[in-house]
């Protein structure tokens, strides 16, 4: 059983309890009407997807139902660290 | 009207016991789902202490996220309107059901099916988690006492899973 550290409840809880969400820190377009289909599918669909360190939402869906941020090895599988949704990237 | 609808529950309203362990229907209450930015304007609102720490409980009000409170209160307690705060009040009486669980056995059967380390679980403390597949808020009122929160709808599947595991 693998455990996450939720930053809003400040404990330690198995994996079951949360959600992964996607890649972390993706701004949204500032002015959407200028950008390309290039543009878009950039934003929308590519994605960093790294061999190790990766920087990926979570959701505490069966907690506090918060969104944080995590970065997590996707070769071991570890979590590095976890920091609240806003925070700069770690 | 409404004298000619009778109740039903999801679940057998006769306690279940089993060795060392008994789960019952708690009877029905008013449940009130409290959002806001600030616990400071429930207070307001409320006129009583509300907890902030996450997982705290004070006076049948849970803290279950950084801007979310459960309060539970008995059958027909009303709030007063929240005109003018930032808050929601949704009433959510129905939407789920409270299981009583309680013995000597009572911490271990429901770490059968949820994660939470129940030696690590204090008294007072109440939470949002899940039992299995299903979602659950558990409550710890004494070392030997849990209430279980759950949907309505999960409630059968629910009492079904907790008493097979309580008769082996």
């Amino acid at each position: 059983m693998i455990l996450i550290h939720c930053p809003y409840c400040d404990e330690k809880r198995a994996e079951i309890e949360f959600a992964y969400a996607g890649e972390a820190h993706i701004s949204r377009p500032v002015d959407p009407s200028t950008y390309g289909d290039e543009e878009w599918e950039r934003y929308l669909f590519i994605r960093a997807n790294p061999k190790g360190r990766h920087h990926e939402r979570w959701r505490h869906i069966h907690g506090c139902g918060r969104f944080f941020n995590a970065v997590r090895d996707t070769v071991t599988d570890k979590f590095e660290t976890t920091y609240k949704a806003g925070e700069p990237r770690k | 009207m409404s004298d000619l609808l009778t109740r039903a529950e999801p679940v057998p309203t006769a306690p279940f016991a089993a060795d060392g362990v008994t789960i019952s229907l708690a009877p029905p209450m008013a449940r009130y789902s409290l959002r806001a930015r600030q616990g400071q304007a429930l207070e307001t609102l409320l006129g009583v202490k509300v907890p902030k720490k996450i997982g705290a409980t004070e006076g049948g009000i849970a803290c279950l996220g950084p801007d979310e409170w459960l309060m539970r209160a008995p059958a027909g307690t009303s709030i007063p309107m929240a005109a003018g705060l930032a808050i929601a009040v949704t009433d959510v009486s129905e939407r789920s059901i409270c299981l009583c669980v309680e013995g000597p056995r009572a911490a271990q059967l429901i770490m059968s099916g949820c994660p939470q380390d129940l030696e690590l679980f204090p008294v007072g403390k109440a939470t949002r988690t899940i039992f299995e597949t299903v979602e659950i808020i558990l409550i710890r009122n004494s070392n030997d006492q849990f209430h279980i929160e759950v949907w309505r709808s999960f409630s059968s599947w629910l009492w079904t899973a907790l008493t097979t595991t309580a008769s082996h």
